[in-house]
């Protein structure tokens, strides 16, 4: 008796349930609802996002858009379940090592029919518009903006070790950071990479190092057709690169990842930081140095006195699976235009993906100036695509990463991680 | 109906297992009154908890498992072709699967060990009353109140050489002269990623061990005493065979949770330096990462074969099979 | 032997106890100073013990920028009923297995186990497409659903064993009384184990409060998140906001703690008179 009381209660209660789910369904007037998904999340962003769509649902008030904002660890496989099921996403922030992926697996819709006529074209620069359009012609995101490196560096630090002003090379650099590097102190040259991630800053040196001769459509390839990692000057640059740890960093540097790095700069111990123009907002905030007691530098040049700026790069999608294709594409390109576009990238610190926009007095300033000096001079910074989009980068990452750290702790030589690499590639690109 | 005529409580009963006579009538009676009446009220009672598990744990759980034998990459799901036990064989012929399982090993036993001993000793400690018992069994529970992956956070950050507190203090109170890289070498990584967890895990079996505990009659101490047995004695004589069944089942428990426990190593060190903190769980997630779905779920399948083996050995090395699972 | 406590045992006891409160509330108590910096105090060396200014600041930000009191109420709510549901169907299946005998037990029990073996990723998306076929994605109610599942299995092996060691003699006395077997269990046998299901309720309720990877991947309005959801939200790809994150930590074991504080009796009598005493 008692028992199937219980049940009914549990049958009631999953028939109320499915009623009451018919959420997000159109109203029947005409209005739409975009599901909207975040992958870089973070607070901060969320907001200015947010007060950008409102903007956006005063311009359409048919449309109305629900952004939704995993965290960041989660949100790629938050994003794939979605995608995979075909449910609950209309926009999608894409990533460079996403895109391919997605497309592959026939997640994203091609938005070149609904961006034909989009007058927002003209404003992109040349790199926006190289990764908006694949080499097929296909659209399958809209980038927001460009992740590029430059140094933070001390200037109080290096001017008191009397250098004249921030190392241009990564020679310079490993001097530089060796004189100031005083681990009694607590003073350290050098924010070392060698967790997360660790392979990205050796790649950079490597390509500094081989920067005239690399194939500008594959950063990680040669003109000859080899790869980067074959090369006697990666052996060099290697040598460069690992000394700067022994000589000029702190130990455990072996672990540190992004916030690590980001905390050892912004709290006063180390001298030099390679990174993102994400981090000028949070090392504006530290209460441990001034803001005359830093600036930022222009990417490290190799021998050949060239460097090759690494561009990462997010963007817009659309899912394949939305049926508001058209509504979708128009809140891209409301994103990707004017206002809303420069108030994403500054207020995320991110290098603008429209011409005008480099002109604005934001990014002639303070710690932005390095940027503007290497976008001025493109024949010293070149930038070259590296191949983020292949199936197998995280795999590479993940590779890459654990052998950085094999040499940091001995297991491994110089030697074998550049046989190691070399071998990695030469393969990959033989299946391809 | 069936029911025991044994008294409840003859020989030392515990928490976890039904005392053992109890059982042995229950199952001499089963037999005799089997009535269709009988079946339908276990039925009725174990439904609810069967459909729920059945519907969302297992029907997705067998669904999933597909992807262990088909070539399931999410970078590439155009083509998932069925191949047998190929993804078995690339993780059997990987080098780092076995590191991997070696860690794992030290993993599960550098950290149950300590967490009984400490957990034992806590409660043992925490039979008495004194004041303000209630209070400090809630301030020592508080690890519990937080997820693991938060802890590992917060660890990380301890551990951090250069600023973190664990350096810091140690040099203060003089045990250290230079800082000790705790997650950046690999023979002390795994140690701080240990600590960590025993940190964390401690507090189940204080609860577990104390509650127990308590269910040893004073009787039994008085009678003991009477016979002028020492303290230690009487704890390896009284107290530890008489909650044996609990204690058993708890440490089984313990080391399914712990090896399948990866948000801590994720969270301090991602499986490095070089994979030396890799557990088969943490090595699976970021199987998972570079999208290889089938290669990971077969190392789920594999973790679950290692664990029902285990679980098997454990439980008749212990000989309280019919007790713990039965 | 409990009335007897030499001198040195008596020290070593305060002695152990009083260390061990220290090396687990130290680190509560780092969450807790970290939580009351102002954002450039947090990134400072040398390490502070003590903040040179309290700042409230972080507190102020989670309610005004995040709504965190939504996400509290989303845990309490979902943790409550998800727990209390969870408890009920697991003392009938544990009911059954310890008073009962049946050929599949024995299988049965290993079912339940297995569960606590097997990776969650696996039955991630085979559940999520269910859950979107059931339109239950973005749904308390969906939530709640999949965390009773996730929980009856741990707290029907627990439950069992208070089961076993009650002794039958008193449902026998109610069903000869004219109660069903349900209604002995309920009106007999329950109040006898209060405290152990109280402490199936703490489990129960701790593990779907923790709980990340479920409520990440089926929630998705601010006004649906939990917890776990958005202290992780402070963890982004280039940097942790430990002022946010920590006081956000503080706010959310004060619910767990006070459940702990209230229930620490009942954990150590409940799983004690379930043990004993006939």
């Amino acid at each position: 008796m008692a028992i199937r009381k219980s049940f009914a209660g549990l049958g009631l209660g999953l028939t109320a349930a499915l009623a009451l789910s018919g959420c997000s369904a159109d109203a029947g007037d005409g209005s739409v609802t975009l599901q909207m998904v975040e992958s870089l999340t973070n607070p901060a962003r969320t907001e200015v996002l947010k007060g950008l769509i409102a903007d956006f649902e005063e311009e359409n008030p048919d449309i109305t858009v629900e952004l939704v904002s995993p965290p960041t660890d989660q949100a790629d496989q938050k994003i794939q379940q979605m995608l995979q099921a075909g449910s609950g996403v209309d926009v999608v922030e894409v990533r460079d090592i996403t895109v391919g992926p997605f497309s592959t697996n026939g997640w994203l819709a091609d938005m070149s029919d609904e961006l034909e006529d989009w007058d927002g074209w003209a404003n992109l620069t040349e790199n926006a518009t190289k990764y908006a359009k694949n080499a097929d012609g296909e659209t399958f995101y809209v980038p927001y903006g460009f992740y590029g490196l430059s140094l933070f560096y001390r200037t109080d630090l290096v001017e008191d070790a009397g250098f004249d002003g921030p190392p241009a090379s990564w020679e310079d650099l490993l001097e530089q950071a060796t004189a100031l590097q005083d681990p009694a102190k607590n003073q350290f040259g050098y924010a070392f990479r060698g967790g997360t991630n660790a392979n990205s800053n050796v790649v950079v040196a490597i390509e500094a190092y081989v920067a005239d001769q690399i194939d500008e459509e594959n950063a990680f390839k040669l003109t000859n057709g080899d790869t980067i990692f074959s090369a006697p000057e990666a052996k060099d640059a290697l040598e460069t690169y690992f000394d700067l740890f022994e000589e000029a960093s702190p130990p455990s540097s072996v672990a540190w990842g992004y916030p690590e790095m980001v905390e050892g700069f912004s709290n006063g111990s180390t001298a030099f930081l390679l990174q993102d123009p994400e981090v000028i907002a949070t090392v504006e905030q530290s209460d441990a140095i001034t803001a005359e007691q830093w600036s930022t530098a222009p990417l490290l040049v190799g021998p050949s006195g060239k460097a090759i700026q690494p561009m990462a790069t997010a963007g817009w999608g659309t899912a394949e699976a939305s049926e508001h294709k058209e509504e979708a594409a128009k809140l891209i390109a409301f994103l990707s235009e004017g206002d809303a576009a420069t108030t994403f990238a500054e207020k995320n610190s991110l290098v603008p993906i429209l011409k005008d926009a480099a002109e604005s007095e934001f990014y002639k300033t303070g710690a932005w100036a390095s940027y503007v000096t290497m976008n001025e001079d493109p024949e010293t910074w070149i930038s070259a695509v590296q191949p983020r989009d292949s199936s197998w980068w995280t795999e590479w990452i993940q590779k890459s990463d654990s052998e950085v750290q094999q040499v940091l702790i001995g297991d491994m030589t110089q030697d074998e991680l550049l046989e190691s690499w070399d071998a990695y590639w030469t393969d990959k690109w033989k299946t391809e | 109906m069936t029911r025991s005529q044994t008294p409840p409580v003859e020989r030392p009963s515990t928490t976890a297992g039904a005392p053992a006579g109890q059982d042995n009538g229950l199952r001499a009676g089963s037999r005799r009154t089997f009535t269709l009446r009988k079946g339908l009220s276990i039925l009725a009672f174990l439904s609810p908890a069967l459909i729920f598990v059945a519907i969302f744990i297992y029907y997705p759980m067998i669904q999933g498992s597909q992807m262990a034998f088909r070539n399931w990459n999410l970078n590439n799901l155009t083509d998932t072709a069925w191949v047998g036990f190929g993804n078995f064989e690339k993780i059997f012929a990987d080098p780092v699967f076995y590191t991997v399982l070696g860690n794992t090993l030290v993993w599960v036993i550098g950290s149950i060990i300590p967490q009984f001993i400490l957990g034992f000793a806590i409660a043992l400690w925490l039979r008495r009353k004194f004041p303000f018992r209630g209070l400090y069994q809630a301030l020592i529970f508080f690890p519990w109140a937080i997820s693991g992956f938060l802890i590992g956070i917060l660890f990380r950050w301890m551990f951090n050489s250069e600023f973190g507190v664990v350096n810091d203090l140690l040099a203060k109170v003089g045990l250290i002269d230079t800082p000790i890289p705790w997650l950046a070498d690999p023979s002390t990584a795994m140690l701080a990623v240990t600590i960590a967890n025993v940190w964390y895990g401690v507090t189940f079996f204080a609860i577990m061990i104390l509650a127990a505990l308590q269910s040893v009659p004073d009787e039994l101490f008085e009678a003991a005493a009477l016979d002028g047995a020492g303290k230690v004695r009487m704890l390896f004589q009284i107290t530890i065979p008489y909650i044996r069944t609990t204690l058993a089942l708890t440490v089984l428990l313990r080391v399914i949770w712990i090896f399948n426990f990866p948000d801590i190593i994720w969270a301090m060190t991602g499986g490095g330096p070089a994979n030396q903190t890799h557990i088969v769980t943490t090595w699976m997630i970021s199987t998972t990462q570079r999208g290889d779905y089938g290669v990971a779920s077969a190392l789920g399948l594999i973790i679950v074969a290692i664990l029902m083996v285990f679980s098997a050995f454990y439980l008749v090395a212990i000989r309280e099979k019919k007790d713990v699972l039965s | 032997m409990i009335n007897q406590e030499t001198m040195p045992a008596r020290v070593t006891r305060i002695l152990f106890l009083g260390v061990w409160l220290i090396i687990t509330v130290f680190p509560l108590y780092w969450i807790i100073v970290t939580s009351f910096k102002t954002p450039g105090a947090i990134f400072s060396y040398p390490l502070t013990y003590w903040p040179e200014v309290f700042s409230i600041e972080n507190y102020v930000g989670l309610f005004e920028k995040a709504q965190f009191g939504t996400y509290i109420l989303n845990s309490l709510l979902i943790s409550t009923v998800a727990a209390i549901f969870a408890t009920l169907i697991s003392m009938l299946s544990a009911y059954v297995l310890a008073r009962f005998d049946f050929r599949t037990k024995g299988a049965l029990l290993m079912a339940f186990l297995v569960t606590q073996m097997i990776p969650s990723f696996i039955a991630l998306g085979p559940l999520y497409l269910m859950m979107v076929q059931l339109k239950l994605v973005d749904n308390k109610f969906g939530l709640i659903l999949i965390y009773i599942a996730v929980c009856i299995p741990f707290s029907t092996v627990m439950l069992r064993g208070f089961f076993a060691n009650v002794p039958d003699a008193l449902e026998e006395a109610a069903m000869i009384d004219g109660c069903s077997r349900i209604g002995a269990l309920f009106r007999v046998i329950v109040p006898v184990m209060k405290p152990g299901i109280v402490a199936a309720f703490i489990f129960n309720f701790v593990n779907c409060w923790n709980e990340l990877f479920l409520s990440v991947t089926l929630m998705n309005r601010d006004s649906n998140k939990t917890i776990p959801t958005a202290l992780n939200g402070f963890i982004s790809s280039y940097n942790i906001d430990w002022g946010s994150m920590s006081a956000a930590a503080v706010l959310t074991i004060i619910p767990t703690m006070v459940l702990f504080a209230f229930a620490s009796k009942y954990i150590v009598q409940g799983l004690t008179a379930g043990a004993v005493k006939g």
